[in-house]
This record gives C-alpha cells, structure tokens and sequence, in this order.
C-alpha cells in the first residue's frame, strides 16, 4: 500500500515537472549572474534590477556575483548553464566581444549566448581638465603634434583604441595604465597626466572635467557636442549594458525575458539608480541587438588587425 | 569647525539602533575571537567579511570595527588567565597579567586591560578623525612619484617584522612579492602565471589568500600540535578569583597613577598603525618595552604590575584607529586587518584613497562616529561580561578549531561562488602551514602579497609618465625623502638592531661563561 502511494507520487512529482516545464516560467528563482565585483555599476544595477524582473515574470530572481577576468568567468559559467531561462547574466557588451577575441584562453565564444536586449549605456569618453591648453579633440590633436602627452587608460579595450587614434593622428601619446576611476581622478586633477579615457566617472565632477570625445557611437548623452570617434575614425566602443542567456534558450523564454526587461526599465527605483550613476537608459530589442553587435564587432576587429 | 560640524553630521547618521545594535554584535564577537585560542581580529575580519555583505555600508564597517576593537582586547584574556595569549599581540600582557592572576587577582588584571585598551583605541581614534581629512588632502596632489617610494618604504618594515631572522622574513615577503604578480600584465594585458585558466587572470584572490595563510594554517598547525600532544598533561586549571572583592577592584587614582604610561603607550601605538605595513604586534612591544624603562617600578615589571598590562594594552589598541589613516588617505593598508577592511570597503563601493573623503565624506564621518561610539560600547559590554568571556577559554579546542575550518570554507565560498577559490584557500593553507612550521613570518608574506600589486603598478607608471627617466624621484621633494627614510629604515632594522642584538647575545654568552 505504502509502495503503491510512494509510486503515485513520484508519477505525480514527474507529471507536474513536465507540465512546469511546459508552461509555467518561472517555475524556481531564476540566477542573475553578474560577472563583476559586488559593489561596482553593473553589481548596483544589477540589485534593482533584478527586483523589477521579478516583479514582472512573477517570480524571484537572485543576483550572484560570479568576478574574474573582465567579465569572461561569469559568462562562460553562463554559456554552460541549463538553457531552460532559469540561469540568465547581466553584463556589457564589450567584454563579452572582446574577451573570447583577445584570450586564447576564454573558453565560450559570442555564438554561446543570445544577447536578450540592451538595457543601458556607459559614458565611454576621453577627458581633460579645463586648465589644459586643449579643450576639443582637434586642439589636443594639434598640441600633440609638438608635445609628447601621457593619458590614462583603464586597460584592455580603452588602450588599444587609444593606440589606434594616435597612430592614424600620427601623434605621441603614452598610454598609462590605471586602475579605474578611483585611481585616475586623482592623477587627472593632480596634474599627473594630460587626459585620460572615462568610463562615465566625469560626469560626477561637473565642470572640473570637459569632454574631447565620445567613443560611443551615437554620442554622449550628457555631452552631445563631442565629436564621436565613429564619425572621425569609422571605429566606436560598445557601451551597452545587457542581459543575456545561454545559446539554447527557447525563443518563447526568450521572448518573455525580453518583455520582462521593457517593462521592468520603467520601475521607479531603476530609474532612479540609473539617474544617481548618470548613465541612460538605452533599450535595444532582440530583433536590433544582433545587427549592433555585429556592427560593434566589425568595429573592434578592425582596431585589433590594425594594431597588431 | 568643519570637522565639528562633519562629526555631528556623522553621529546623526551612525546614531542609530541598528547600527548600535551592529557594532554591540561586533564588539561581542571580536573579543570572543579574541579570547579563542589561535583566533584573533584578523581571523574575525576575514571569516565575518563576507556576512556584512548584506548590510549597508554603514553597519558594515561599524561591524568590522567593532570586531577589530573587540578581538584586539579580548585577546588579553586568556593571557591573564592561563598564560596562553590568545593574540600575538596580547604576549606582552600575559607577562604581568598571568602573576596577577595567580595572586588571586585575575579580574582586576583584565579590567586593567579593558580600560587600558579603551584609552588607547579612543587616543587613536580622535588622531584620525583630526588628521585623515588633512592627509587625504596632501594624498590628492600625489601622483605615482609620490606613491612608489611609499610603498618602497613600506616594504622596510618587512625588516622590523621579520622576527628573528631578517633572511627568512625577507624570503617569505619576497614569495609574496612574486605571488601578487600573477594574472594579466597590467599595462599590456599579456597572461603571467595563469597556468591557461581565466580564473587566474585577475591574480590570486585576496581572500582565499589572506585566510588560508593567516587563518586556516594556524588551525591546521594547532590541529596537527593537538594531535602530537596527546596524553600530556592537560593546561592548568583557571586560577580561583579572589575572595575578597575588594582585591580584584581598582580605584581610578591606581588607575590613572599611571598616566603617563597610557599616553606613552597610546603615542606609540598609534604612530605605529600610521606607517604602512606594521603590526599590533609590534606596537605592543615596543608599548611595554618603553614602560619598563621609563618607569621608576621597571625592575619589578613581569611579577604582576598593572603599569606593564597598561603599556601593552594602551599601545595594540592605538593601533587599530590610526591604522585608518592611511587607508583612507592613500588607500595603502595600515596593517592586515586594514587591508581586509579595504576590501570590505570596495565590496560596499566605496573605493578607498584619498577621494573617499571627497565623495563619500558623509559616511568616512558616521564611521568616524560609529568608532567613537563602539569605544563607549566595548567599555560597557567587556566590563559587564567579564565573567562571561572566561568560559569562552574554557572550550575545549576540539571543538573550537573544527568550527572555525568550516566557517573559513564558508566565508571564501559566499562573495564569489566559486569552488576555484575554496581550492585556493587549501592550497594557501598548505603553504602558510610549511612556513609557520619552517619559520618563515605568514606576515611578511601576506605584506609582500598586499604591497606588491600596487607597488607594480605605480613603478610601472612612473616609468611610463617619465619616460623611463627615474631621476625624478630625486628630485621630487617628497619621493626624496621617502628614498631617504627607507634608507634609514634599511640601516636601522637591518644592520644596527641585529648587529647590537648579536652583541648583547656574545656579552651573555661571557657572563654566562664566566659564571661558570
């Protein structure tokens, strides 16, 4: 007797798991992987975020930090995650192209994962302080001519672009290496170096920091009048955050996910985290995300093959 | 008048019940760290880390204050009792506490020390809240001139730690050296030491790092002693309190008499935590070793004078507020534990060094504030719970040591979720253990680890910025006199104290021979 009920509810435990499977999504809290550090933009983003996309699919959505290596730890665990939706990331788009292109040893490749939609966009600029003889890209481009200038990047990405536009200018520049904002205000407003590559931080300094350039393709959102180095160079750097899922994801999650982030973008708190770290909203819809990556990466591939 | 104004701001904010309630917590769980054999702050800091990750900034690092203030006093409490320090730091205090205890008089030993600790963790406090603003003002016009011969000059005190062989302790910060050096080359990206895994990119993982060689090793070595010392006669029992009160009460003018010890050792302790990279340890010492020589009862220090317990106490106590300053200034960790805070700090986004003051000033004051508050805190809940904090010496180790492993595992897992880093954590343990029983120093390696990466960077952009063209840090006023003070530091620690050590060993030596 006891055996027959045990059996029966195992037969009713595996009905229900099908028909979950079937319908319901979610059916348990979906993993929100962010590949950086707690703490940071994306981390910051992520925590409101994930609420918002709960709220919305009607479920729980857990945030875990998964750091290393720019981004590839997290994205590669995600890349190797079950593809039923329950395991999704939140991360930018230039790392996840850039990683697997630059590092042999990056194990996933951009065609291990659909990109669900665009969310938002850093403020990638090149900067300088106001007491500096150049206040527009053109007027650093000609001081550059007659003097050696340093500036500081933030590794990676921001280097070889940097490498790229002195060389077609024919100008000198040194790229110093710098550990992120924190480290490369300070050196800027001290005087220490002559400009410097911004993921965003400049627009918490108002005008104690000016704008030579956008590396955004279509222009900052808080400095639209810099030019932009896609309309000088033909080259752009991709801002956008996003949210992205294993390869193998059913286009009707797929579809319910990319609803979801719509939706949940105009939740108060998201709105009001993104306004208090200054970076705009940017919603790109699936049906647009693979021609943009495709675009950005066309764009990355032809700074890698010239510089090398 | 700012800094008035600044501090009522903060105690506006940090005067709070929860974040009472949270530094109370700390403050209970520092000491009982403390007290716990072979655990200290350090420990406290980089197993309970990871738990204030769900906190607010605030209540985070109000926590971990609580708990290095707690785990800096408390440590003086098995020390009195059974002569076994339950920190390095409290050694020096078991030298007078433990005769005390054994004269029936072990209350009156550890109020000594609570008190002592209070007045110099209060000393020490008051010196950063009047001097961080200041020198994170003059850490704002430094550039990676500035920075590298500061760190160079960190690295001297390596020598000072290094104990009694300055070869080994040189050897152990020079592994750590290497070992900060892998992951991606920070100026072009290119692997070093990352065996093909991206796990290794980003370099070894502080955490796992810090806790394996400082925390788990120590477990595991006093695992192993447990395991050797087995059928030997089990540690004296606790020494019976006094019958009569009044023996174990100490009147504010026994107290005070000795005022100019306390603020001896207060001076010392916090000039100490200033310099980057010394220890409490240390600070402790040299606490107790100025006492006994200027005072007039010098002679009879080590047979139960509350003066040597206040010199101790005062002095490793001073250490941990001022061991903020250049934290926060510079973002160069004062000592281990302040380097552990460091990262408790980036966890909350808050990016320690000298534009903490500028953009998080109103927190950089609540903290301030909650640090004076946890003062009052730790003087009330050590002074009440004294009789409770002796039974936490009396769990046996069994059970203490196993507990501690699994919340090590715990603590590294939770931030990251990673299995790689809990095997970084075995690993690190295995190496800190070779060394602790070979004798290397696992400070002047996690010190070599911790002052490596940055010293890295800002040579490598001093070579950039200057195109290759080091005589500027000549020239630079500042470098130039942090060149000249490592110089010093060079001579001092590394051939005038061993080459007068080596003589006053051979001088014992012929006395010794001559009373033969």
């Amino acid at each position: 007797m006891l055996k027959r009920i045990a059996l029966a509810a195992a037969a009713a435990t595996a009905f229900a798991g099908i028909a979950g499977s079937a319908g319901a999504y979610p059916d348990k809290p979906i993993t929100l992987i962010v590949p950086y550090k707690a703490g940071g933009t994306t981390h910051t983003m992520s925590m409101v975020l994930s609420k918002a996309l709960g709220e919305e699919l009607g479920g729980k959505v857990v945030v875990k930090t998964r750091p290393g290596a720019g981004s590839a730890v997290g994205v590669t665990f995600l890349s190797k995650a079950k593809p039923d939706g329950h395991t999704i990331a939140y991360t930018d788009l230039g790392n996840l192209i850039w990683n697997p292109m630059t590092k042999d040893d990056v194990a996933y490749t951009v065609d291990d994962v659909r990109i669900i939609a665009g969310v938002s966009e850093y403020q990638l600029a090149l900067i300088a302080t106001p007491d500096k003889p150049y206040k527009t890209l053109d007027e650093l481009l000609e001081y550059s001519k007659t003097n050696p200038l340093n500036v500081a990047d933030m590794g990676g990405m921001s280097k070889t672009f940097i490498n790229y536009i002195a060389a077609k200018e024919g100008v000198k520049w040194t790229a110093i290496p710098t550990r992120g904002g924190g480290e490369m205000v300070p050196f800027l407003l001290g005087g220490k170096i002559d400009f410097a590559y911004s993921g965003g931080i400049h627009q918490k300094h108002g005008d104690k920091m000016i704008v030579l350039a956008s590396f955004l393709k279509d222009g900052l959102a808080k400095s639209p009048e810099a030019p932009t180095t896609q309309e000088r160079y033909g080259i752009a750097m991709p801002g956008n955050s996003i949210l992205i899922a294993p390869a193998g994801i059913s286009d009707e999650i797929a579809a319910k996910l990319e609803a979801a982030v719509k939706a949940a973008m105009d939740d108060p708190d998201f709105t009001q985290v993104l306004e208090n770290i200054q970076f705009p909203k940017r919603f790109i819809p699936s049906s647009d995300v693979t021609a943009f990556a495709a675009d950005v990466t066309k764009s990355l591939e032809e700074v890698l093959a010239s510089m090398q | 008048m700012d800094i008035l104004n600044s501090m009522l701001g903060g105690f506006e904010a940090a005067f709070t019940l929860t974040n009472l309630a949270y530094i109370c917590v700390g403050i209970v769980l520092g000491i009982i760290f403390g007290v716990l054999p072979g655990l200290g702050s350090v420990t406290a800091l980089a197993m309970l880390i990871p738990i204030t990750f769900y906190f607010t900034p605030l209540a985070a690092i109000a926590f971990l204050v609580g708990i290095n203030k707690g785990g800096t006093s408390g440590g003086a409490i098995p020390a009195i009792l059974i002569n076994a320090p339950g920190t390095p730091e409290a050694a020096a205090t078991a030298l007078d506490g433990y005769p005390l205890a054994k004269q029936g008089r072990p209350e009156k030993a550890m109020k000594t020390a609570l008190y002592s600790s209070v007045f110099g963790d209060t000393f020490s406090d008051i010196v950063l809240i009047l001097l961080a603003a200041p020198f994170a003002a003059i850490a704002l016009t430094f550039g990676p001139n500035e920075l590298t011969t500061i760190i160079l000059f960190s690295f001297t005190m390596i020598a000072a730690l290094a104990g009694r062989s300055l070869v080994k302790g040189l050897i152990a910060a020079a592994l750590g050296l290497f070992l900060s050096t892998w992951g991606l080359d920070p100026v072009d990206s290119t692997e070093r030491m990352t065996f093909g895994t991206i796990y290794l990119f980003d370099g070894i993982p502080l955490l796992p790092f810090a806790i394996g060689t400082l925390a788990l090793s120590s477990v595991l070595s006093q695992l192993y002693d447990m395991r050797r010392d087995r059928g030997k006669p089990p540690p004296p029992p606790l020494p019976p309190a006094s019958q009569f009160r009044a023996e174990n009460r100490i009147a504010p003018r026994e107290f005070w008499g000795n005022w100019k010890t306390l603020i001896r050792s207060a001076c010392i302790g916090t000039g100490v935590g200033i310099l980057p990279g010394l220890g409490v340890t240390l600070a402790a010492f040299l606490g107790y070793g100025a006492a006994r020589r200027a005072s007039p009862r010098g002679d009879r220090f080590g047979t139960g004078e509350l003066e040597g317990i206040q010199a101790t106490e005062a002095a490793n106590s001073a250490v941990v507020g001022s061991n903020l300053i250049p934290t926060i200034a510079l973002g160069i960790p004062g000592n281990v534990a302040a380097a552990l805070l460091i990262g408790a700090f980036m966890i909350h986004g808050v990016v320690p060094g000298p534009l903490m003051m500028v953009n998080h000033a109103e927190l950089i004051y609540s903290i301030f504030a909650s640090m004076l508050m946890a003062n009052l805190a730790h003087l009330i809940i050590g002074r009440v719970g004294i009789r409770i904090w002796v039974q936490f010496v009396r769990i046996p180790k069994h059970i203490v040591l196993p507990t501690v492993v699994l919340l090590c595992v715990v603590g590294v897992y939770i931030p990251t979720n990673s299995m790689f880093d809990v095997g970084m954590l075995f690993l690190f343990a295995g190496v800190g253990y070779l060394m602790r029983k070979a004798g290397f120093s696992i400070v002047c390696l996690v010190i070599g680890f911790l002052l490596g990466e940055n010293f890295e960077i800002y040579l490598r952009q001093t070579v950039l910025i200057n195109k290759a063209d080091l005589t500027v840090l000549l020239t630079n006023p500042i470098s130039l006199a942090f060149l000249l003070l490592t110089l010093f530091f060079v001579w001092h620690f590394g051939i005038r104290v061993p080459l007068r050590q080596k003589r006053e060993r051979a001088a014992a030596r012929e006395t010794d021979a001559a009373s033969d």
